[in-house]
């Protein structure tokens, strides 16, 4: 039991031993400087370890023989350990970073390195004002020295602008503390109370406090510290951002109990404001370090808003809180700002070389994922619950900026990331080897940062290894990826089927069961069609399983953290997984903001939702939850953005499209599919508690509208996978319309067309997969004739285009029945007839799909092409025999069905055999069946009959008036094929919906452009900016 | 009476330092500017200790121990004036450092020379 004391002691005394030790060799005194690094934080972690397991007093250390308030006094309780232990350690781990640096440095930069520390360690212990004072100037000086660690221009000049920032900010500390000490008698914390601040002495309180706040960077005081983070050597900012930033941010914490509200309530909102700023300023940011200084200040100003906005939650939530977001910020940031120093770039652009060393980019990713806030780390955590304290606090202007912030933030690293992975680098040198010193420091805290993620699920929420399931399938595959894909195929099939094995018992009605079908063996079916994959396809299994797990998860999480959990799980997965695709860095990027976004809104959301209060499935228990109005609207908008509902809808072409073709039928049948689950369980909370706006009808006619003009975008495409991308977008926008109408008829329509749509839309996307693989493209009018050379994949796709388009006798017919039934008898005819509009366009695009590819003249680069692979083969008659199972015998999957509607809603529909009846009709699936297949032998075998008189159109039979055409391929039919309708259409098919978001993103980025001018680099304007904010701080707090 | 003229004094020197480092240019004079400022703050710490027909809390032949509480003025300012000066001459000592170094890279001690990083 070492006391802390002793931090300080022996950091001075070495310091001042070490220009001796010097003269003995560098690495004599490297060895000492090391040493006391390594003391600090085994000292500090001894204690941390005592004071949370031993639950020992917090120690109070007096020196110079008396008690405070006649001496100074220094107190360690277990916030101080925590914020010491990881400030020790990363300033330890910055030294390892700089460990060339300082074995080729004068000695002097070692010596202020060690006041460095030893400044954020007195700074975080003392109870005295003034003696803070006095540490607060050791740490500054000692930090300006070593931004000339590195001597050039750029980090001489802002070093400067630095020190006369910092030095105005010292001496409104100083004058603080004397007039605290003037009016109270008082240096001591100890001994100060907010009851001693009134009048006059409010004003000393002022200066204190706005001096620490201005050293905590705030919007927009703070140009000085953007040009130091980018130009001043990497491992010196990782210590000025995280380090400087803790201990400062402490002393913040420290004397905010003298603070009255008013004071407290506008340093929050300020901190807010930066946070907005900082993250919308960085939009425009394109240097690393410089996007880096913008998130880290934006960080400290959420740090702040958090400190002050959480003062009445709870207190193991606000320490959940205020932790959370100082530990990731300070592992993520550091280790980002390391990596820049190894990378060596200053564009973000040119990261790209960071793709030659997989570990780096692995801690990249890491590292970039922390900072967004997603989880498993503990941003993650902290933020949902902050969000749901700002709920309570009913604080929505605090809410909502922190949420746009955050999604500002999250653009920009998710740009940057991108970028990283996906981006041409061929014309960059390849980045060097680096030092192992380097590498060592980011590892460790990419380590400690997901140690940290996995104790805070495990010990804070107690959750259990489902949960951590998906993560656990990326670390299995991450360290067998090795083997070929094959193998690795075969292992993912046997996990899916133990998974489905194990959460088989947890799940405890038939909806589960439902979505479990939809789900787990929707995904096994399709996982068989990436059998095909070649070599090892490495990274693909692992994310592929996380989203399977996910999904499967969402099933049976019981609190609203659980199936956010997994949600967010999902999505990464799913991004990660669409981030795959040869040109997907544009789309994945889309998918993830528009996907973020939804995020947050389910997060508020939650926030509003009173906890449900049985322990079953939310699924079930959401049942006795009466969702606020509110909570509706913003859990609904979220759950359709997942769905691709008209408006938010327009990542949804780019990701099928993009994404590689396996991956686009997971995306289509499935993920869409978590969207209409969300959203039916918002359902089922309104259909017991009802508000007296009637939401759903609007929902309704969302989905009505997603469906017709889905189906209206799907006609124009040439692309065949963006026209069944289109084409899901409109089905689910029937299923939305259906959910909508809060009947049982129109749920079980619903239920209906989702199983319907899994099935068809998987095989037409692995039919098409198919036919990439083939034919290497995509543009449907490059193809035409392979009917002759892939009959089987033309047979999937001929099945399920009549499945699709509601012609009987197969199970879209059953489909269109239900729903107009539904639509009729609810008394919606409005929406029906459009629906029935949108039906007959959807005949437009199927026709275009088959016609195109497989009818007409085969290609004469495609004279070679075979059949599509047996694994693709597979699922395709799968999900056809299921399709022909289900149109023969429609009631094997209306029965279960019904029952599970019935438990919302009378049944409104008899089976009695084979047929199904309704108020206004009945449907016998078998019976039409029959007829349909006598109709259809009709005609077949008349023309088998008149087969003889037919003569074949060859490739040259087609005359061009004497002229060659200039690109032949335009003088296909199915080029540009509904043209006369897009004509007809008008100004209606004007692509709006993109216009409008790339006009935000476009307003977004001016006004981030706009305001970053108030950063013009001269020194002078920035402590004018520092006196300006004080002024005005001074009088929007209203202090006399 | 004194020790409300010192403060005014203190006061203005502050002012007149800030509004140095607000308008000179040249870099050398806005070391100055803080110097003032810096000087000023203590000014001002030293006039708040101060209380009217006391001595320096220095204990000597004129104040013995026993009779210091009566004799001397408030020894706590006195006393953080001495590290705060102290403290003040290191920063300014660190900020005409990095002058020099400026100047020698640059060769303009302007202000407006030093703007290459910026929004």
């Amino acid at each position: 039991m070492v006391s802390p004391i002793y931090i300080l002691i022996l950091s001075l005394a070495v310091g001042f031993l070490l220009s001796i030790l010097d003269k003995g060799g560098r690495r004599l005194s490297l060895t000492a400087f090391y040493g006391v690094l390594t003391f600090n934080v085994a000292v500090v972690a001894d204690w941390l370890y005592r004071f949370v397991f031993h639950h020992v007093p917090n120690l109070v250390i007096n020196t110079a023989g008396f008690k405070a308030p006649i001496s100074i006094n220094l107190e360690l309780g277990v916030t101080e350990a925590f914020v010491l232990l990881f400030a020790n350690l990363t300033g330890l781990l910055a030294a390892v970073y700089l460990f060339r640096k300082f074995k080729e440095s004068q000695v002097s930069s070692l010596i202020l390195y060690l006041l460095l520390i030893m400044g954020v360690n007195g700074l975080v212990m003392t109870r005295d004002l003034f003696n803070m004072f006095v540490f607060l100037e050791i740490l500054s000086i000692s930090t300006f020295a070593l931004t000339a660690l590195t001597r050039n221009l750029k980090t001489l000049s802002s070093g400067f602008k630095y020190m006369i920032a910092g030095g105005v900010a010292s001496t409104f500390f100083l004058l603080g503390v004397v007039f605290v000490y003037y009016f109270t008698g008082s240096l001591n914390l100890g001994f100060l109370d907010a009851g001693q601040f009134t009048g006059v002495s409010l004003i000393a309180l002022f200066m204190l406090s706005v001096a620490v706040f201005i050293e905590l960077k705030p919007f927009p005081a703070n140009g000085w510290v953007l040009d130091v983070y980018q130009s001043v050597d990497s491992g010196i900012v990782s210590v000025i951002a995280v380090v400087n930033s803790a201990a400062v941010g402490f002393v913040f914490y420290k004397i905010m109990p003298l603070m009255p509200q008013n004071f407290l309530t506008v340093f929050g909102i300020a901190g807010v404001v930066t946070f907005f700023f900082s993250n919308m300023m960085g939009l425009k940011q394109e240097n690393a370090k410089r996007l880096l200084g913008y998130s880290s200040v934006g960080q400290m100003g959420l740090l702040m808003a958090v400190l002050v906005f959480t003062a009445n939650a709870p207190t193991n939530i606000r320490y959940l809180i205020i932790g959370g977001l100082f530990f990731n910020h300070l592992f993520s940031k550091a280790g980002l700002f390391w990596l820049a120093g190894i990378v060596k770039q200053e564009k973000t652009r040119d990261w790209t070389v960071l793709r030659n060393n997989k570990l780096l980019l692995v801690l990249f990713g890491l590292f970039i994922f922390a900072l967004s806030g997603l989880p498993p780390f503990p941003g993650f955590w902290a933020k949902w619950e902050f969000v749901k304290v700002l709920v309570d606090a009913k604080m929505f202007f605090v809410l909502t900026s922190v949420l746009v912030g955050s999604l500002f933030e999250l653009i920009f690293l998710f740009r940057w990331f991108t970028i990283t992975v996906k981006e041409d680098n061929s014309e960059l040198e390849p980045m060097a080897s680096p030092h192992g010193s380097m590498v060592l420091p980011a590892s460790v805290f990419g380590l400690l940062g997901s140690v940290a993620a996995f104790a805070v699920m495990k010990y804070f929420y107690g959750f259990g290894w489902l949960q951590v399931l998906p993560i656990g399938a990326v670390l299995f595959f991450y360290l067998t990826d090795f083997l070929p894909a094959k193998v690795k195929g075969f292992l993912s099939l046997g996990a899916i089927a133990g998974y489905g094995y194990c959460i088989y018992p947890l799940i405890e009605s038939n909806i589960q069961l439902f979505f479990g079908a939809i789900f787990i063996v929707g995904s096994a079916v399709n996982l068989i069609s990436t059998l095909n994959r070649k070599n090892q396809s490495r990274g693909f299994y692992g994310f592929l399983l996380m989203m399977i797990f996910s999904f499967g998860n969402l099933l049976i999480a019981t609190s609203y953290l659980e199936f956010f959990l997994s949600w967010e799980f999902m999505t990464i997965a799913s991004f990660l997984l669409i981030l795959r695709g040869r040109k997907a860095q544009k789309a994945s990027l889309m998918y993830m903001i528009f996907s973020t976004a939804g995020a947050y809104l389910l997060m508020a959301g939650f926030g509003f939702a009173p906890a449900p209060a049985s322990a079953s499935a939310l699924i079930l228990a959401i049942e006795s939850v009466n969702l606020p109005l509110i909570s509706i609207i913003v859990l609904a908008i979220g759950f359709m953005i997942k769905s691709g509902s008209l408006g938010v809808h327009i990542w949804l072409p780019e990701a099928h499209a993009e994404a590689e073709s396996d991956v686009s039928s997971f995306i289509s049948a499935i993920l869409l599919k978590a969207g209409v689950f969300g959203l039916m369980m918002v359902a089922i909370s309104y259909v017991s508690h009802a508000p007296s706006f009637d939401v759903f009808y609007w929902i309704g006619w969302i989905g009505v509208l997603t469906a017709l003009a889905g189906a209206f975008m799907a006609s124009f495409q040439e692309d065949a996978k963006r026209l069944l991308a289109y084409s899901s977008m409109s089905q689910v926008g029937y299923i939305v319309a259906a959910l909508a109408l809060i009947t049982h008829l129109g749920w079980v329509s619903a239920l209906y067309l989702v199983f319907n749509h899994m099935m068809f839309k998987s095989a037409l996307f692995i039919a098409v997969a198919g036919i990439y693989y083939r034919t290497h493209t995509r543009t449907m009018y490059k193809m035409g004739g392979l009917i002759s050379k892939m009959p089987w994949t033309f047979m999937t796709v001929l099945m399920c285009i009549i499945a699709v388009s509601g012609v009987p006798p197969l199970s879209g017919f059953g489909g269109k029945w239900l729903t107009y039934t539904a639509f009729i008898t609810k008394g919606w005819y409005l929406q029906a007839g459009v629906l029935f509009f949108a039906s007959g366009v959807s005949f437009l695009y199927l026709y275009r799909l088959i016609h195109t590819i497989f009818l007409g003249q085969l290609k004469y680069e495609h004279q070679e092409v075979r059949e599509a692979p047996v694994w693709f083969i597979i699922p395709q008659f799968i999900f056809l025999g299921a399709i022909m199972a289900i149109s023969m015998f429609p009631s094997l999957i209306i029965k279960p069905l019904n029952v599970i509607a019935m438990r919302y809603f009378d049944s409104s529909i008899q089976i009695e055999g084979l047929t199904i009846i309704s108020d206004l009709g009945y449907w016998n699936g078998n019976l039409i069946m029959y007829v349909t297949m006598g109709v259809f032998a009709v005609p077949f075998i008349l023309l088998l009959l008149v087969k003889g008189k037919t003569q074949k159109v060859k490739q040259f039979n087609i005359v061009y008036s004497a002229e060659r055409p200039e690109s032949p391929q335009t003088t296909h039919v199915a080029h540009n094929m509904y043209a006369h309708y897009r004509k007809a259409l008008g100004s209606w098919t004007v692509p709006r919906v993109e216009a409008f978001w790339s006009g935000v993103s476009e307003w977004a980025h001016a006004f981030g452009g706009f305001f970053r001018r108030v950063y013009t680099g001269n020194g002078q304007t920035y402590v004018l900016y520092i006196i300006m904010y004080i002024v005005v701080i001074y009088a929007v707090m209203g202090v006399q | 009476m004194i020790s409300s003229y010192t403060l005014i004094l203190g006061i203005a020197l502050l002012i007149i330092g800030f509004y140095a480092m607000l308008t000179r240019k040249n870099l050398i004079k806005m070391v100055i500017g803080f110097s003032i400022a810096d000087t000023g703050t203590h000014i001002i710490i030293v006039s708040l200790g101060y209380l009217r027909g006391k001595t320096a809390p220095i204990i000597d032949q004129a104040v013995s121990a026993v009779n210091a509480v009566q004799k001397v003025v408030d020894p706590i300012p006195s006393a953080l004036v001495l590290t705060a000066i102290v403290i003040g001459l290191a920063v300014t000592a660190v900020m005409l450092s990095f002058i020099v170094e400026m100047y020698r890279k640059n060769k303009s001690l302007s202000i407006d020379d030093y703007q290459e990083l910026k929004w």
